[in-house]
């Protein structure tokens, strides 16, 4: 009898996710975003993850870097999972200050009510722009993980360019990091179609490792999972 | 959703329905059971114990928890003026969590949230909300709905598979479950105005509780998360403020408390207005920072922090509304670094580059280590 | 982020059945990271205490979650785990009660690192991580050090639970439901463990069970679903 549903939803749902290889070198994400990768990842492909696009190197329960390739102004970020959350969508304007941006991320990965704390956000040249940079720490509603991440990003001709990753605190933050961080130093924004190229590219972003913050957050319990959705089975 | 339904069982200042009715001096002759007893592990009130048991362990671990030493201290002393003999089987937690939300488990230990805690105004208004969870624990509640919800979802399983005619069971069962839920609720604020009367508490701060969350529900944004889980499935009504105001009319006098109430928790406002703004449901905030302001010896703190709503919602006019609530805040010199940065901010976005150096400068100074420090001072360069 | 993965998470698990009904024979040569066999000889282990959770599923599909039926799993789980484990010529130790809020961290890390390989490696599939090279080459790294530390041990098995079991309203439902051609669920048991080298934090060997029969409430099923996790656990070397 069991068996019943699983074949059910084989059926119906086959496809629906999968997992490619993205190759050592230059890869162009988007239509003008590209970067340099010294390794492989891989790119998981599911329905709801527009308008990013998700690597990781451990599995999606692990470590998930998110891509964003030119968000358009008015274009809601991850519209799928707003409405299954009922909370507000949020919506890229291209005359954001970093402050909104950043705490358009934060949105974003707090609609779940996992705990999200701001480290640090400070201007950063970014994919040859002006841009900036966050660090955070997040515990992670569903199971209490204690993560931290970071982000890069840059505004190109009215469009969002972004780079977010966040990993366990424990063993998976550390191991990838220097990884993670060739990637964002080494991403290019191309012009858009028709335009000149830009005056001068700037040299990429110098900045040191966070590592583990010293103040450590405790892992959040069941008090909060009162009011958490439960996981279907 | 299933859990969360299950959980707020137990539950929490569940808005309900109460209407006034007619309320005669002895129905507030209330007198509590003796204290409970462990139930049968086997039973299924031993189960919900059980469960409880384990919940309850899990929130001692929690990062959520707010671990203040007076505080915890103050909150249970309060809540056992109300409970009386029943105290010592009573455990107060306090969660951070910005929505208003208090809950009782049937084992005894009862959850309050600290968007409770900076929505009500005194000891009276909380002495309201905890005596209405004891209610519930003395009359064993939890217990009761369990059995009903467990009854109900069976038969309307059965109901279910047969079209139509389910469906009108299904709206039948429903309105069953309301009405049951409706007699806890009036009988757990009955219970509630008797034991805060009893402890020197003023019955009429009760009703203002309703009165304020009916002001924020109103200003939701769209459809939004609301202010309280519990509000979802059944909306504060002005017939609660009601009945709540009749019952005080028959248990008058007591104290409010509200210098004392704001003594212990001002230390905590600062972080409990931030994790406010945070939700992201800026029209809510503006309603509630609005509120607290008024005749409030931390007006200054509420309308520094209505402007960080205005300037996050950023509608037509917000920066305006924001600006100058800024600027009231401080005028006085008040020390709070958020409002120099948010009219630094501000008058970033409009290129009156001296002002925004200028209220930069003075976040600064005040807040030299904030995580965006290095952000500002980017910004109060290129000023 | 990963809430937006989450949601889709349950599907994948549905879909990463398949396979495992199909050939369970294949998943044997899976379950080991690369180069490694046996056991080292005189080897200790620490069992860490099982991170189980139980919940009923009434007949309108109201997920209850089951702390009755939890605790009795847990007892369950750690009588059968302590039979099977004495059998394995390893000294075997336990984790003490009280040292479970120290590591609940490295538990929760467990608990993501399980579900990627289930989902990523047993799996396989589209869901396949190319980076891996079809290898089960996953590691907890140093977060397990503290563990080692603390009690001495060579290897740590990690074992996870999450069982749902229907009412008999919700049976007769299924079956009613199962007669229109749709399938509702009757609650699923899914387990993992991992058996963790305390000098690396390598998981050396992974086992998942994902099934519709099993039962953690009672002593005897529930060893039946231990040794059902624990089938292929590796042998100790010979000499
Ligand atoms: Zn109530
Ligand atoms: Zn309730």
């Amino acid at each position: 009898m069991k068996y019943l549903i699983v074949m059910v939803a084989v059926v119906v749902l086959a496809g629906c996710g999968s997992v490619r290889k993205v190759e050592t070198g230059t890869n162009k994400v988007g239509e003008r975003f590209s970067m340099q990768l010294e390794g492989p990842w891989n790119h998981v492909d599911f329905p709801g993850i527009k308008p990013g696009q998700l690597w990781t190197m451990e599995g999606i329960t692990v470590d998930e870097l998110i891509i964003y390739a030119g968000i358009k102004d008015g274009q809601v970020m991850h519209p799928d999972n707003a409405a299954q959350t009922k909370k507000q969508n949020v919506v890229f304007r291209r005359d954001m200050p970093t402050e909104k941006i950043v705490s358009m991320f934060e949105s974003v990965m707090t609609r779940d009510d996992s705990v999200f704390k701001l480290l640090r956000i400070e201007p950063s040249s970014f994919a040859g722009r002006k841009g900036f940079l966050f660090e955070f720490e997040r515990i992670r509603r569903n199971d209490n993980l204690r993560q931290l991440g970071f982000g890069y990003g840059a505004v190109d001709d009215g469009e969002l360019f972004a780079l977010v990753y966040v990993a366990p605190a424990l063993t998976f933050f550390p191991r990838h990091q220097a990884r993670v961080e060739a990637i964002a130093h080494s991403a290019l924004i191309s012009p858009p179609v028709g335009a000149a190229a830009p005056v001068a590219i700037l040299p990429p972003p110098v900045r040191v490792s966070i590592g583990m913050p010293g103040q450590r957050l405790p892992a959040v319990s069941t008090a909060a999972r009162a009011v958490a959705i439960p996981e279907p089975k | 959703m299933k859990r969360r339904q299950w959980l707020h069982m137990g539950c929490a200042v569940c808005a309900s329905l109460a209407a006034g009715g007619l309320l005669a001096q002895g129905d507030l002759d209330y007198a509590p059971p003796e204290r409970l007893a462990r139930p049968d592990a086997a039973s299924d009130e031993g189960g919900l114990w059980a469960m409880m048991d384990r919940e309850e362990k899990n929130l001692r671990r929690s990062g959520l928890l707010l671990r203040d030493e007076q505080l915890n201290r103050y909150i249970q002393s309060l809540a056992c003026s109300l409970a009386g003999e029943h105290c010592g089987d009573i455990r107060v937690y306090l969660v951070r969590t910005p929505q208003f939300n208090a809950s009782m488990a049937p084992n005894g230990s009862m959850q309050i949230w600290s968007g409770l805690l900076l929505r009500v105004a005194n000891e009276a208004q909380l002495a309201a909300v905890i005596g209405h969870e004891v209610g519930h624990y003395l009359q064993r509640h939890s217990l009761a709905r369990l059995r009903d919800i467990r009854d109900k979802a069976a038969l309307g399983q059965v109901l279910g598979l047969f079209g139509i005619a389910g469906l009108v069971g299904q709206v039948a069962l429903n309105a069953t479950a309301f009405a049951y839920q409706r007699d806890h609720e009036r009988e757990a604020d009955r219970i509630g105005a008797v034991l805060m009367h009893r402890a020197g508490y003023s019955v009429e701060e009760s009703a203002k509780v309703w009165d304020g969350m009916l002001q924020e529900m109103r200003a939701r944004d769209g459809d939004g998360a609301t202010v309280s889980p519990l509000f979802a499935t059944h909306p504060p009504t002005p017939e609660r403020r009601d009945s709540l105001s009749a019952i005080a009319a028959l248990l008058p006098g007591g104290s409010a408390g509200t210098e004392s109430y704001l003594t212990r928790v001002s230390p905590f406002l600062d972080d409990w207005c931030e994790d406010e703004v945070k939700r992201h449901q800026f029209s809510e905030s503006v309603a509630l920072f609005s509120r607290l302001m008024v005749a409030s010896p931390v007006a200054g703190l509420m309308q520094c922090y209505r402007a960080e709503a205005y300037r996050l919602r950023g509608a037509d006019g917000d920066d305006e509304r924001a600006l100058s609530d800024y600027r009231l805040a401080t005028r006085d010199g008040a020390p709070l670094a958020k409002a120099y940065r948010g009219i630094g901010l501000i008058e970033r976005q409009r290129h009156r580059n001296s002002e925004a150096a200028q209220a930069f400068r003075r976040y600064l100074e005040l807040s030299p280590g904030a995580p965006d420090a290095g952000l500002i001072r980017s910004y109060l360069e290129s000023a | 982020m990963s809430l937006l993965i989450r949601r889709y998470l349950v599907v994948f698990f549905l879909f990463s059945a398949l396979p495992a009904v199909l050939s369970p024979a294949l998943a044997q040569s899976k379950n080991r990271a690369p180069g490694f066999s046996d056991l080292a000889k005189e080897a200790s282990i620490l069992v860490m205490t099982p991170d189980v959770e139980l919940y009923s599923i009434s007949a309108g599909g109201v997920i209850e979650p089951k702390a009755d039926w939890t605790e009795s799993a847990q007892r369950h789980l750690q009588a059968s785990l302590q039979t099977r484990m004495t059998g394995s010529q390893l000294k075997v130790q336990f984790l003490p009660e009280e040292d479970g809020d120290a590591f609940a961290e490295i538990s929760a890390l467990h608990a993501a690192v399980a579900q990627s390989i289930a989902l990523h490696h047993l799996s396989g599939g589209n869901l396949k991580l190319p980076t891996k090279n079809d290898q089960m080459d996953w590691s907890l790294g140093d977060a397990v050090t503290p563990i080692r530390q603390k009690h001495g041990a060579d290897y740590a098995l990690f074992v996870w639970f999450r069982d749902s079991y229907a009412s008999s309203e919700r049976k007769a439902a299924m079956f009613a439901m199962a007669l229109l051609g749709i399938g509702i669920s009757g609650g699923i048991q899914v387990g993992y463990a991992s058996l963790v080298d305390l000098k690396n934090g390598q998981v050396l060997w992974f086992n998942r069970l994902l099934r519709g029969t099993g039962d953690l409430r009672e002593q005897a099923p529930a060893t039946e679903t231990v040794n059902a996790l624990l089938n292929d656990f590796p042998a100790v070397a010979a000499r």
